[in-house]
């Protein structure tokens, strides 16, 4: 049996289970529970101590075994939530997640380091342990053997196995036959006498009812325990004797015999040799706790043999607990990530078609198949809309593993941060959810770590003792931004400047705006950490942030002010496969602008030609000219020319442009390693007609207009420093 | 003729190894996440055995058993339920709803076999 899938399903859900566990341990802190996330809780480690059993996997199930009695405990409301035990699940969840991980990695499972935590868990368990033991301590000891040697009756040298099924099993869809045959597996079928007695005259009786007996001789070499497990199912509504062969009756009171100087008791004494079961003894004894007279245990025991097996269950008065529920869990199907993306190729090269379906339709005068090609353009769109939405995920996905991290750091430092997350819901693409984690992580630390004060310095500044640190997402012009905001004491310009020209990173005499300032830290080589801690001075510094944001086509912005707090926000493209084109000619090449950054079209007024800025209603819009960035000169340039207004990141820009062409469908295609470093390129597309035309890279466009303005165009060649 | 046997649990490896041994035994398996989706695959459709896991979202085990029995193709189709040790008055339950065997969780791939050729011949 090939179980590698089924496990590679039981690590994912196991991971998913362990984050929603954290997620609500970490709510416990700030705030009661609600009895549903009680439940969920047990319920995690429930599952994963199920589903880690039918892999064999004994550490995890022993150790999760240990978290669910502790859960169990706090749902059924014997015992409460302190911060102490908050600390001991969390560590416990942790260490469920390196067993789970070192079962992904194949590794060793650590087993040690799970005894020290248990046996912590165990402390919240001990009530129940003394239960347990008052119910032993109930037996009585006396005349142990002669009972037990008086009161069975001796059969021949098989098994004799007296069954009376009840008038319900059949109801109950149990089957003796099915028994009987499963019997075989232990043993040989001797000999079947079936009691027919109670069977009615043919239409008096119910016929739904079982009326049979059977009176079954067995050779066979199992213990009791094992035969009786046979019945199981059966054994509240049949009666069940079963008598030992006579070699074991005499084996019994040897085996008692030599345990007779042993202190335990006789309930343990009988189950130890095999001549009652637990289930035999924990019935007599629950009935013997209930009796105002108890009587000797092994008394009861040997009534037991003869009378019908009461259901003593439910007259342990077990405390009632009302069946939990939960609803609203949204149902799923998961895919490989390989198949998703291929579907995503294909919808790209079906799009392409349609378009070029759609191009040679309006070349024809014929209405009928111009119509057909328009409706077969919309249900492309439809289908590409509905492909790309199969690969968005919530960024809360990665949001939720920050709590965690949020209150582990601020807690190794001393501070007091609240973190405030909005916007988990919006949405972005699968691959980009897992690459973006990282250099979040490395904000997170470093807002915690260099941004928020400790409390007394908190207080010095009249701020609130406890730092507040923002996450937020929010979907802007195609694109999610995400925030990272601190209100700590910002970014100190002085001393990065200083730094930076230390490391020789800038002239000790450059003019530098602000911004220019604190986008130094972006610099590869660069530490503002006067003293290397051990959480953000990992040798991994803000430049490799940088270049993980520039990866996956987004940007990095840095706001900050001394003393309010300094924000980090990230702007990233909400898909990597196929968006929205407007397309724009310039000297007979064709371009492609992103839609969901285009603002606005106007005429390029005759006094702003040749780039720079212009006036768009009183207000100054800086602008790249493409033919002269391209170096476009193959065509004259037409007595009237055109800008597209942009906005990235909330900065808006002009693109001046030969002629407008209009919004098309583009499927975004990655240059070639030789273009790659372009600048003002983002990809390439294929048109309906079968051309190329390539996709502006309209952020680092907007970034070269405004820097070109601020520098009036002289220090143009610095657009390197710029991060786009 | 194989027997078929549905399997209703909200955990997919569960199910996964539970429906893999099963098959392996010669058994035809329907597997389900819970209580809804299970009378959605059930439809009338005739199976030997049901195997339910209780607690489930949706609907649970014990709804979805007490459900599965009100039709008459299910009267004598007999029920095992997935519990935990402390759940007595699940079982109790259970049986109110129609279901006589459990199996507790975790169980062995061999345990479950068990548990069903005792039910299913």
């Amino acid at each position: 049996m090939d179980l590698s899938q089924a496990l590679a399903t039981f690590l994912d859900e196991s991971r998913d289970l362990l984050a929603q566990m954290e997620e609500i341990l970490l709510r416990a802190e700030t705030s009661d529970l609600a009895p549903e996330d009680m439940h969920a809780l047990f319920r995690c480690a429930h599952t994963i101590k199920g589903s880690a059993g039918l892999f064999g996997l004994d550490v995890v199930v022993r150790f999760t075994h240990g978290v669910e009695n502790v859960l169990d405990r706090l749902r059924n409301g014997e015992i409460v939530f302190t911060d102490a035990l908050i600390n001991l699940l969390l560590e416990s969840q942790d260490h469920i997640a390196r067993l789970v991980h070192a079962v992904a990695a194949s590794d060793a499972l650590p087993e040690d380091e799970g005894g020290p935590l248990l046996e912590r868990l165990q402390a919240f368990n001990n009530d129940f342990d003394g239960r347990a033991g008052d119910m032993v301590k109930a037996c009585e000891t006396e005349r142990v053997e002669v009972d037990v040697a008086s009161g069975i009756a001796i059969g021949a040298e098989h098994w004799h196995l007296s069954l009376r099924f009840g008038p319900d099993v059949l109801r109950n869809g149990m089957d003796p036959l099915a028994f009987i045959n499963y019997l075989r597996s232990l043993g040989d079928i001797v000999h079947v006498e079936t009691i027919t007695d109670a069977v009615p005259e043919l239409f008096a009786g119910d016929p739904e009812a079982c009326h049979l007996g059977f009176e079954i001789a067995l050779r066979s070499a199992a213990e009791k325990a094992e035969i009786e497990a046979v019945f199981e199912f059966v054994q509240d509504a049949a009666t069940i004797t079963i008598v030992p062969p006579c070699a074991r009756i005499d084996a019994f009171i040897a085996l008692i015999d030599a345990l007779g100087e042993d202190p335990r008791r006789l309930g343990e004494i009988l189950v130890a040799c095999g001549s009652v079961t637990e289930r035999e003894l924990f019935q007599a004894l629950a009935d013997q706790h209930l009796a105002t007279d108890p009587a000797p245990i092994g008394e009861l025991l040997i009534e037991r043999a003869a009378v019908q097996p009461r259901v003593v269950e439910a007259a342990l008065g077990k405390q009632k607990s009302a069946e939990e529920r939960r609803g609203g869990e949204g149902k799923s199907v998961k895919v490989p990530a390989d198949r998703l993306d291929a579907l995503i190729d294909q919808v790209g090269e079906l799009v392409i078609a349609g378009a070029a379906t759609q191009l040679h339709a309006q070349r024809t005068t014929n209405p009928d198949l111009q119509e057909v090609a328009s409706n077969l353009l919309r249900l492309v769109e439809d289908v590409r809309d509905t492909a790309l939405r199969l690969r968005m995920t919530p960024i809360g996905e990665v949001f939720n593993r920050f709590p965690r991290v949020v209150r582990d750091v601020s807690r190794e430092l001393g501070k007091e941060i609240e973190l405030v997350i909005s916007g988990a819901e919006a949405e972005l693409d699968k691959s980009m959810v897992e690459r973006i984690g990282d250099p979040l992580m490395h904000l997170v630390r470093n807002a915690i770590d260099h941004g928020i004060e400790g409390p007394a310095q908190r207080l010095d500044a009249s701020k609130p003792a406890r730092g507040t640190l923002n996450l937020n997402a929010y979907h802007e012009s195609g694109s999610i931004v995400i925030e990272v905001a601190d209100d700590g004491k910002g970014l100190d310009a002085e001393r990065i400047f200083a730094k930076a020209v230390e490391r020789g990173l800038v002239a000790p005499d450059a003019q530098l705006s602000t911004a220019e300032i604190h986008r130094l830290i972006l610099e590869p080589g660069f530490s503002t950490a006067s003293e290397v801690t051990s959480l953000s001075g990992r040798g991994v510094g803000m430049d490799v942030v940088k270049s993980n944001v520039e990866a996956l086509r987004g940007t990095l912005d840095i706001s900050s002010e001394p003393g309010r707090g300094t924000t980090m926000r990230l702007c990233l493209p909400l898909t990597l496969a196929i968006i929205d084109g407007f397309q724009v000619g310039v000297s007979g090449s064709t371009f492609i602008l992103p839609l969901d950054t285009v603002v606005e079209c106007i005429e390029l007024p005759s006094d702003a030609q040749g780039g720079g800025y212009l006036r768009l209603r009183d207000k100054v819009l800086p602008f790249v000219d493409l033919r002269e960035m391209f170096g476009l000169e193959d065509e004259p340039c037409p007595a009237r020319q055109n800008v597209v207004v942009v906005r990235f990141a909330g900065r808006q820009a002009g693109i001046a442009v030969d002629e407008l062409l209009g919004e098309c469908q583009t499927v975004i295609k990655p240059l070639g390693r030789l273009f790659e470093r372009v600048a003002g390129i983002a990809g390439s597309t294929i048109l309906g007609t079968g051309e190329v035309a390539l996709i502006l890279d309209v952020p680092q466009l907007v970034q070269r207009a405004i820097t070109n303005e601020g520098r009036e165009r002289s220090t143009a060649a610095q657009s390197s420093a710029s991060i786009a | 003729m194989s027997k078929t046997v549905l399997i209703v649990d909200d955990s997919a490896s569960l199910r996964q190894v539970v429906s893999l041994s099963l098959k392996g035994a010669g058994y035809d398996v329907i597997e389900a996440a819970d209580g809804r989706d299970a009378l959605g695959k059930l439809g009338g459709q005739k199976v030997h055995l049901i195997i339910s896991d209780v607690n489930m979202p949706n609907m649970d085990g014990i709804t979805f058993v007490r459900e599965v029995k009100k039709n008459p193709s299910y009267r004598f189709t007999p029920v095992i339920m997935l519990t935990t040790e402390a759940t007595e008055e699940k079982k109790r339950l259970g049986q109110e709803a129609g279901a006589r065997a459990w199996v507790v969780k975790p169980f062995q791939p061999q345990q479950m076999l068990a548990a069903v050729s005792k039910l299913v011949m």
